[in-house]
């Protein structure tokens, strides 16, 4: 199969620009919060799929950054969409470079688990602190959000605001793209396989991998932003490792290293939930949870890789003749065999 | 009441919910919510007024949403059996929230602006109820009712609270524990919403009441090693414990106390949130003479309460009891207020209902009647104060009439 993915990536963008149009009120609602989730799986995916860095932290910008936007709505009554999202994206942005000097920066490359429990570590601590801190509403966050405004425009939830977060997850979609089809993803996917090998060439190997954490920072903070103004509130769940984890999902589910398999992941472990949930009242997360397994066991490339071969998945990189890295991110085995590498 | 920790905590302790918690880890996996349909039985001719309840069916605080749906569904079939409301039959629709805050905005929507529910009742954690509540009240202009007890506070038109407010925990309860402990109190507390704001409203009682607060100190949730407090109170002579650490915290708190000889030199211990669940966290020795303010325990034995108790015990067996602390007798008021507050607007529309709510009545009821204070979006009832004795409650104080919740007044 020749460049299916393109075909996929305009399938679903096609899709989308018309769903709202066949959708009743509630399930365009749905929708809107899974484009929003998937922004979010988009930033998982550029820094694990592409970069090779496990970060169970992306919830921590998502939520970082949704706190201040609240804040600012709350306490200065600012609710201009041109203010608050930018303010969001930054907020992600900063918070995950620091997160990267701790955990990324340094004198010698960190390994994967280092940076995975550092991540995790943040989000839990950060969480924690949250659910203890009175100006921010303690556990209780910070309820009724005012609507966003665009001038003297409100935009509601429904498909005002879908077509917003699908406006702003097709643009930040087509820019990371071109990210990791740049000599930038080069070097990031040749870290992403084999970090000292990139390093011997001469590389800042990890100057690339703080640039492109930070950046997933950015992307994620975004997301936590549209997120609290299209839920009304926020609170410390959307710090904790919890939802960390559960993008973590959403992108092995889907496919990681594709882009479009973290987004096909949130709508579909959505979904599924959704209507497992209505044949088992009580069983249901035992079902949803099952499959997922299955999936991520059997199917290590995701269920994008049924439709994707490997060497697409790689993606060729500036001319076309040049060949190919090895295949595929590493999942399944080849994690377990990278963690060794990077850790001896 | 509480928290989410409160109840994840209570909830470790009781093995037979192991399935439960098995669940949650998965859950964390999951995304998504149960809907369940109760179609009212029966031929009727008219289009049903439709019920939502939203409440936590999984997740951490499995143990208090399962029994407040089995109330809600209880209540609702006893409406049809009496013909329905305004002729109509009433439907319930079932969402489960997962205990999980960003998901049950989901499912709560569903629920405003799929199903056109008339009403929602449900959220169990003050975290769900300040999630969900604008999705429902303003976004969704919709009727909601919140049934726990809880650290009050709440005043959102169309917002109904039917659970207790630390004005009906404190205030008969604290000069029944001046009267039977002493005047010198020790406030240990989980850092957390509730326990502040509590602790603020009980000090003040306390100093009204001519006693004293010795100490006041908070912990994290899961914070166990108390040697340092219980030292003090042991050697500053303190009464009364009026404790607000949570599980799994409280456990070892009760057990460090109970071995410095606290209650063997006559201390009281008193705990506000400790219902028929709380009294498996230690063993029944440990807190012998542990006293809790309630709007019911069964050991009030009302008719009324012994009748609903028995009918749920045969529909849901006794692996899910209603009781006071997992917000099931606030959801048993919160319904009855509400579908009288219909038949007596005649209407299900919001403005009508909520008119009527403001002013709606139960002559009887579980733990006895109980009223809406016109204005405040929250109920008087009656409290019960009840000490442990091997394990059991033994009530040993009843309110005089309705206990005002205090909420929401002007100044």
């Amino acid at each position: 199969m020749k460049a299916a993915l393109p075909k996929i990536e305009l399938t679903l963008l096609a899709l989308a620009l018309v769903l709202p149009l066949f959708l009743d009120d509630f399930w365009v609602l749905f929708a809107t919060r899974v484009l929003i989730l998937g922004l979010m799986a988009l930033s998982f995916d550029l820094v694990w799929g592409y970069a090779g860095i496990m970060s169970f932290g992306q919830a921590l910008f998502f939520g970082m950054a949704g706190y201040c936007a609240a804040l600012l709505a709350t306490k200065l009554d600012i609710t201009s969409v041109f203010v608050l999202l930018p303010v969001a994206a930054l907020v992600g942005l900063i918070v995950a470079f620091i997160v990267a000097a701790i955990v990324i920066f340094g004198k010698r490359p960190p390994n994967l688990v280092f940076v995975a429990l550092g991540t995790l570590t943040g989000s839990y601590v950060v969480e924690r602190l949250a659910r203890g801190w009175s100006y921010v509403g303690g556990q209780n966050g910070i309820p009724s959000l005012p609507r966003l405004t665009a001038g003297s425009y409100e935009i509601s939830e429904g498909p005002m605001f879908y077509y917003m977060a699908l406006a702003l997850l097709v643009l930040i979609y087509v820019a990371v793209r071109i990210l990791v089809r740049s000599q930038f993803g080069l070097v990031l996917a040749g870290i992403r396989q084999q970090e000292h090998r990139i390093a011997f060439f001469g590389y800042a190997t990890q100057n690339y991998k703080g640039i492109a954490f930070a950046l997933a920072g950015f992307v994620a903070g975004l997301s936590g932003g549209l997120y609290a103004f299209h839920e009304g509130f926020v609170g410390p769940g959307q710090l904790g490792p919890v939802l960390s984890t559960q993008v973590v999902l959403y992108a092995l589910f889907g496919g990681v290293g594709t882009l479009i398999g973290p987004i096909i992941g949130t709508a579909l472990i959505d979904l599924l939930g959704y209507f497992l949930s209505q044949l088992w009242e009580t069983g249901w997360p035992i079902v949803l949870g099952v499959l997922l397994l299955v999936i991520v066991m059997f199917k290590p490339t995701g269920l994008i890789g049924i439709l994707v071969s490997a060497r697409e998945r790689a993606g060729s990189f500036g001319h076309p003749r040049v060949p190919t890295l090895e295949p595929s991110p590493p999942v399944g085995k080849e994690a377990t065999r990278a963690v060794a590498e990077r850790s001896t | 009441m509480q928290n989410d920790d409160t109840n994840q905590r209570l909830q470790s302790y009781s093995r037979r919910l192991f399935l439960q918690r098995a669940s949650l880890l998965t859950g964390m996996v999951a995304l998504g919510g149960g809907s369940y349909l109760f179609n009212p039985k029966g031929a009727w001719a008219a289009a049903p007024i439709k019920v939502g309840i939203a409440t936590d069916l999984t997740g951490p605080i499995s143990w208090g949403g399962i029994p407040n749906a089995n109330v809600a569904k209880m209540v609702i079939e006893e409406i049809n059996d009496h013909g329905g409301l305004l002729g109509r039959p009433v439907q319930m629709i079932l969402e489960d929230t997962a205990t999980n805050e960003q998901l049950a905005v989901t499912r709560v929507r569903k629920l405003v602006t799929q199903d056109k529910v008339d009403v929602v009742f449900g959220g169990i954690t003050s975290s769900m109820r300040n999630a969900i509540k604008d999705t429902i009240v303003n976004r969704g202009r919709t009727l909601y009712i919140y049934p726990q007890l809880y650290e009050g506070l709440e005043c959102t038109k169309y917002l109904y609270c039917t659970g207790p407010t630390p004005a009906q925990q404190c205030d008969t309860f604290i000069p029944w524990l001046i009267k039977n402990g002493g005047k010198k109190f020790y406030l240990p507390s989980a850092d957390y919403v509730w326990p502040h704001v509590l602790n603020k409203y009980a000090r003040k009682v306390i100093e009204a009441n001519g006693g004293e607060v010795v100490g006041e100190e908070y912990f994290p949730v899961d914070h166990n090693e108390y040697s340092a407090t219980v030292n003090k109170i042991m050697s500053s002579g303190v009464n009364v414990v009026f404790n607000t650490t949570i599980p799994p915290g409280v456990a070892a708190f009760f057990k460090q106390l109970y071995e410095a000889g606290f209650g063997k030199k006559g201390g009281r211990l008193a705990c506000v949130y400790y219902d028929e669940n709380a009294l498996n966290i230690t063993p029944a020795h440990e807190i012998e003479g542990l006293a809790s303010c309630l709007d019911y325990f069964k050991a009030v034995n009302d008719p009324f309460g012994n009748k609903v108790q028995e009918k749920y015990t045969k529909l849901y067996g006794t692996k899910n009891p209603m009781t006071a602390g997992s917000a099931s007798t606030g959801m048993w008021r919160g319904i009855n207020l509400w579908a009288e507050s219909v038949k007596a607007a005649k209407s299900v529309k919001r403005e009508e209902v909520a008119a009527a709510l403001d002013k709606a009545k139960l002559a009887d009821g579980v733990g006895g009647g109980c009223e809406v204070v016109p204005g405040t979006w929250h109920v008087k009832m009656n409290m019960y104060t009840a000490v442990a004795k091997n394990g059991k409650y033994e009530i040993v104080e009843k309110s005089k009439g309705m206990v005002d919740p205090r909420e929401c007044v002007k100044a």
